[in-house]
């Protein structure tokens, strides 16, 4: 059971993530394409999730944890940059 | 499996290649910074490719080779130190040439939206 | 084992000087001399305590793989020239302190002699031909020193250059004789070499052998045509002159031959090339020394022609030659080092050593005009001296020779010709400075010099002439072993004797003098008749040539170095992709005996994405930021590839160290232009996608080949040993902080230094900052918001929270300095962004410098104290404790030495981000809009 959920949530996934790169891909516009940017790395945290499901071990959840709290950084540089050019000031 | 990664590399590698050769220092610093990369996924590969089998002893049976892994993780650092080293090198330059052309020799154009700090 | 005392104690003199000049310049002489006067006493003790045929010998190893051995040999040869060397040594080191003004120092003057001194003594006593050669380029490097000592002057360092470049491309050439010799032989071991004769002379690389060696020993010992630096060679100070002509440099050339004499003659092919050069040199160097008005140019060439001489007995190779040979080379550096020593004191005492100048000096300093005659009259080969004996012996062996056949007349008409100008030459040196009636005053007024500068010319012009008189008392034993170690075979007889009767070598002597005295008086005559060649200056033939090499040489520089790292780049790349491809052109087939593993759908997905970013990071390169996030999404995904792939640390190190780059690029990218101009032609752009692809292909072909091949890793010890001996469960920090900690601790402090260089780089950078971003739009006026403030202060401690449990955990469980510091680093960050350079700064009131480099210091300590344990550098040690509450943990030394990593990483990291911050943080283009 929990077999079948988790290849339907990995089908999900990866349908995002393909749609966030389609986005990246054609922007049109600067602010697009960061969105696309900051969900994928929410959608990045949901694979690692899933695949340490999978693997069924806890060795992975860092990263999950790392990319929450980073790619939130990530994000907030760019649109800084955009805002002000300078990030730190 | 092997196949796709090892395109996948040869591709990146490509892609930095080509950006390493170009005029300008940013395309340069960007194309050194895929190349590592790169460099670091075919390195990181050496080891063999291993699904579920993190080096943490006692976790599983089949551990991945943990050696280039050390390796890499050290080479992810230098990689960031080399490329924060080559970008200020790029950012001094303009600063002192006038120019962000890797020969330092072509002037930039006229750019209205800049004035001096 | 004391013969390395002989060497030894020279090259120890080397540094006598430098601390003796503080007690006074006769203080320093005499210290300088005990050395010298050691080894000296040291080979006669050798010598007389050693009987006949033993050689005395002493090895250590040194590079037993290259056959380089420290061996050192005192045989009858290195005898004769170790007494020459170090006795001369010592009087030239006594006639200095007089010539040698107060503005000279006279420290470094010994200081290179002793040096120069140490590499003649070293060729004589070498015991392996390696060891020979090394000591030989020794002396082409310290009589470089020595030439060059008045560097001053233009001619000194001309002079020296010369010197240098000539017989260091002879050495060269030598070098390569010699290895071929060790491949004809086996061994670069002296004994055996020269118990090889019929090896070598056999080998099809026999004449390579001789023409380098023999390019080696006429380069030094200024044989036709590579003559010509030694008359330059002259801008040195006299006593190096003096020392350089009579007993060493020069004379090493000739050593060589001797050295190698057992091994290598014996054949036509030698004679010829030997013989010939010795005779054409002799009569080339005694016409121009016939010609010379300089003094010292009189006597440089007068040894390029007795160096002919000897050499040209070499040649002739029977052992009656090889006596007259030796025989002369004592006699040689007896009257030609009292010379230059003569002429030193008349340049010192007249100001001038021009002859023309000069003029009946017999009044005014005639004791130095009485030694200078006997001396000059040794060098002419009159009776009753002894330049007399070895040059009758050389007419007699001259006369007797065989070769060439037909034309064996060729070389006693030589020989004899080269007498008869040394005769001419040595006349018109006596005349012309001491008894013609002086053309001009000279610049000072001459007189006798103090008595011990003049006591070395006084000893050798004695020795002249007790040798003449009295042949088989001093030197016939010393002479006799040297004979005997450069002669194969039986003992030859000989006997040196003034008088062996009305013979046809008297006879033609008496010709060559009388000729001699012809040829003087026609002086005159002949210099005009020289007048009408044009003047061939060495100098400016040498210095041309060289010139042209350097432009040589600077047109191929110019042609790959032309400043483009564009270029360069190319040029690096093509030569790269060329190298893997005929490395793999070299592979059977591609992929190995290994299977591939099944493609699952997300790591297609996954690989899609990478191809996707990193082509369009390369293909959008020109709108920067775009490419930039472009490159962001590559990072990603190779973090998650890493995760996928069972490395949950290097998961974790590239998302940090992704968002660290980022900020990184954006922070230098406002300084740069937002767009690349468009200026890579079609054919440049053709050019380099085709070297990108094939970069790429050969890249993506290796990676495939290795991992479809068998993996033979020794990574099994480090899993094995991890918990054992290194008390963590998580590998990959085990081997970083412990099983390889010096290789980290190499990483951290390269980290660290370059933190330090870019701190250094942005000092005082100045640039332009866009007024508006890239559509031309202004920038928000809101420089903080609030949203971002209130979200980055809750993160931060939490941040804080997880970079703590991350380093903590880092030896058994995925984790570690290096992630730790780089998270803890971008929390920081973060406040930055939020709040600006100013606030931060006043909340962080600390350098970031200082963390950086404690973090390197407490690895390095860490490493170090291992040491007081009796254990190597960087052993780390751990134990388990039980706390209440907490429960059973475990300690490491390694703890300690992974929060080192974490400092110098946070140090480092906040070195480079935030001081690139606060560059712009005084000058804000818009800062007081409203």
């Amino acid at each position: 059971m929990i077999g079948i959920a988790l290849w339907i949530s990995f089908f999900l996934v990866a349908m995002a993530i393909v749609l966030n790169a389609y986005r990246l891909l054609v922007g049109p516009s600067l602010p697009d394409r960061i969105i696309a940017l900051d969900t994928m790395y929410v959608n990045s945290i949901a694979l690692i999730i899933l695949y340490t499901i999978w693997l069924s071990t806890r060795v992975y959840f860092e990263g999950a944890l790392l990319i929450a709290m980073l790619g939130f950084i990530s994000t907030v540089a760019v649109c800084k940059y955009l805002l002000r050019g300078d990030i730190i000031e | 499996m092997e196949a796709l990664y090892a395109i996948t590399t040869g591709i990146l590698t490509a892609s930095g290649v080509y950006l390493t050769l170009r005029g300008r220092t940013f395309p340069v610093v960007v194309g050194l910074t895929l190349l590592s990369y790169a460099v670091n996924l075919f390195l990181f590969s050496m080891g063999g490719l291993t699904t579920h089998g993190a080096a943490l002893v006692g976790t599983n049976e089949n551990y991945a080779d943990p050696l280039p892994q050390a390796l890499v993780l050290t080479a992810i650092v230098i990689g960031f130190a080399m490329t924060a080293f080559a970008i200020i090198l790029a950012m001094r330059a303009r600063g002192d040439l006038g120019s962000d052309s890797v020969d330092g020799s072509r002037t930039d154009r006229e750019d209205p939206r800049e004035n001096k700090a | 084992m004391t013969l390395p005392w002989i060497p030894l104690l020279t090259f120890l003199g080397v540094f006598v000087p430098a601390l003796a000049i503080r007690g006074g310049r006769t203080v320093c002489a005499l210290a300088t001399a005990t050395a010298p006067a050691v080894a000296l006493g040291l080979v006669l003790f050798f010598y007389l305590g050693h009987d006949g045929d033993e050689v005395m010998r002493t090895s250590l190893q040194w590079l037993p793989a290259m056959g380089l051995e420290l061996a050192f040999r005192l045989d009858g040869l290195s005898l004769l020239f170790l007494l020459l060397i170090l006795g001369i040594g010592l009087l030239i080191i006594l006639y200095t302190r007089y010539y040698l003004s107060e503005q000279d120092s006279m420290s470094r003057f010994y200081a290179f002699l002793m040096l120069f001194m140490t590499a003649m003594v070293g060729i004589v006593t070498s015991d392996n031909l390696l060891l020979l050669w090394g000591f030989w380029e020794l002396t082409s490097i310290s009589s470089f020193l020595l030439i060059s000592f008045w560097s001053h002057e233009t001619t000194a360092r001309k002079g020296a250059r010369m010197a240098m470049t000539v017989t260091g491309a002879g050495g060269l050439a030598l070098l390569a004789g010699i290895m071929l010799i060790g491949k004809v032989v086996g061994t670069y071991d002296m004994g055996t070499v020269l118990e090889s004769h019929d090896l070598i002379t056999a080998s099809p690389l026999y004449p390579a052998i001789i023409v380098l060696v023999l390019l080696g020993a006429f380069t030094k010992s200024a044989q036709f045509p590579f003559h010509f630096w030694l008359p330059h060679a002259m801008a040195a100070p006299t006593p190096v002159s003096a020392y350089l002509h009579s007993a060493t440099m020069v004379k090493a050339g000739i050593f060589l031959m001797l050295r190698l004499h057992p091994a290598l003659s014996g054949t036509e092919l030698w004679t010829v090339i030997v013989t010939l050069t010795g005779l054409v040199t002799m009569v080339y160097g005694a016409w121009f020394a016939f010609l010379k008005t300089d003094l010292k140019g009189i006597l440089a060439f007068s040894t390029i022609s007795h160096l002919g001489l000897i050499t040209s007995l070499l040649g002739l190779g029977n052992s009656q030659a090889m006596i007259a040979a030796l025989f002369h080379i004592i006699n040689h550096a007896l009257f030609k080092a009292s010379l230059f020593m003569a002429a030193g004191i008349i340049d010192h005492e007249a100001g001038t050593r021009d002859v023309r100048k000069l003029g009946g000096l017999y009044r005014l300093m005639p004791i130095t005009t009485v030694l200078t005659c006997i001396a000059t009259v040794s060098m002419a080969g009159l009776p009753p001296l002894n330049g007399f004996i070895s040059k009758e012996m050389f007419f007699t062996e001259a006369l007797a020779s065989q070769q060439f056949g037909g034309l064996a007349w060729i070389v006693p008409l030589l020989a004899g010709l080269g007498g008869l100008l040394s005769v001419a030459y040595s006349l018109r040196l006596a005349y012309a400075t001491f008894f013609r009636r002086p053309r001009q005053e000279p610049p000072k007024t001459p007189h006798e010099p103090p008595w011990p500068m003049r006591f070395p010319v006084e000893l050798l012009v004695a020795l002249c002439i007790i040798v003449g008189l009295v042949p088989t008392l001093p030197q016939s034993p010393i002479l006799e072993d040297a004979v005997r170690a450069t002669v194969s075979g039986e003992m030859p007889e000989f006997h040196l004797a003034l008088w062996h009767g009305i013979n046809p070598a008297l006879l033609l002597s008496m010709a060559v003098i009388a000729g001699g005295i012809v040829l003087h008086l026609l002086h005159r005559h002949m210099m005009r008749f020289n007048r009408q060649f044009k003047p061939q200056d060495a100098r400016y033939i040498f210095e041309g040539f060289v010139q042209r090499l350097v432009a040589l040489c600077q047109r191929l520089i110019d042609r790959l170095e032309n400043g483009s790292l564009q270029r360069y780049m190319f040029l690096l790349m093509a030569v790269s992709v060329l190298a893997m491809a005929l490395g793999l052109a070299d592979l059977d087939m591609l992929a190995g005996s290994l299977g591939q593993q099944a493609l699952d759908p997300i790591v297609i997905l996954g690989a899609a994405l990478l191809i996707m970013g990193g082509v369009l990071t390369a293909a959008l390169h020109r709108y920067r930021l775009i490419s930039l996030l472009m490159l962001s999404v590559v990072g990603l995904v190779v973090a998650l590839t890493f995760a996928r792939f069972s490395a949950p640390d290097l998961a974790l190190t590239q998302l940090s160290v992704e968002v660290v780059t980022m900020i990184l690029l954006m922070l230098a990218l406002f300084f740069l232009p937002q767009k690349t101009p468009k200026e890579s032609s079609g054919a440049r752009v053709v050019r380099d996608v085709l070297i990108a692809t094939g970069f790429g292909g050969a890249v993506a072909s290796l990676n495939f080949a290795v991992l479809t091949r068998d993996l033979n890793s020794i990574s099994n010890f480090f899993i094995d040993q991890s918990v054992p001996g290194g008390g963590g469960h998580n590998v990959v920090n085990v081997i970083l902080v412990d099983f390889r900690g010096f290789d980290t601790l190499g990483e951290i402090t390269v980290l660290a230094i370059a933190g330090l260089a870019i701190f250094k780089l942005l000092n005082r950078l100045r640039l332009f900052m866009p007024a508006t971003d890239m559509e031309g739009r202004l920038w928000s006026n809101d420089r903080h918001p609030t949203l971002l403030m209130v979200v980055s202060q809750t993160l931060l401690p939490l941040a804080l929270l997880v970079s703590f449990f991350i380093f903590l955990r880092g030896h058994n469980q995925p984790g570690g300095g290096f992630i730790a510091g780089l998270i803890t680093a971008v929390a920081l960050i973060l406040l930055y962004m939020s709040r600006g350079v100013e606030w931060a700064q006043q909340r962080l009131d600390f350098q970031f410098q200082p963390i950086a480099i404690a973090g390197v210091a407490l690895s390095t300590f860490t490493g170090l104290c291992s040491w007081l344990f009796g254990y190597p550098f960087l052993t780390s040690t751990f134990d388990h404790f039980h706390l209440p509450l907490i429960g059973d943990i475990e300690l490491a030394s390694a703890l300690i030495f992974d929060g080192g990593i974490y400092l110098a990483v946070v140090g480092a990291t906040l070195m480079i981000l935030a001081n690139l911050g606060k560059l712009t943080t005084a000058h804000r283009p818009n800062k007081d809009m409203p």
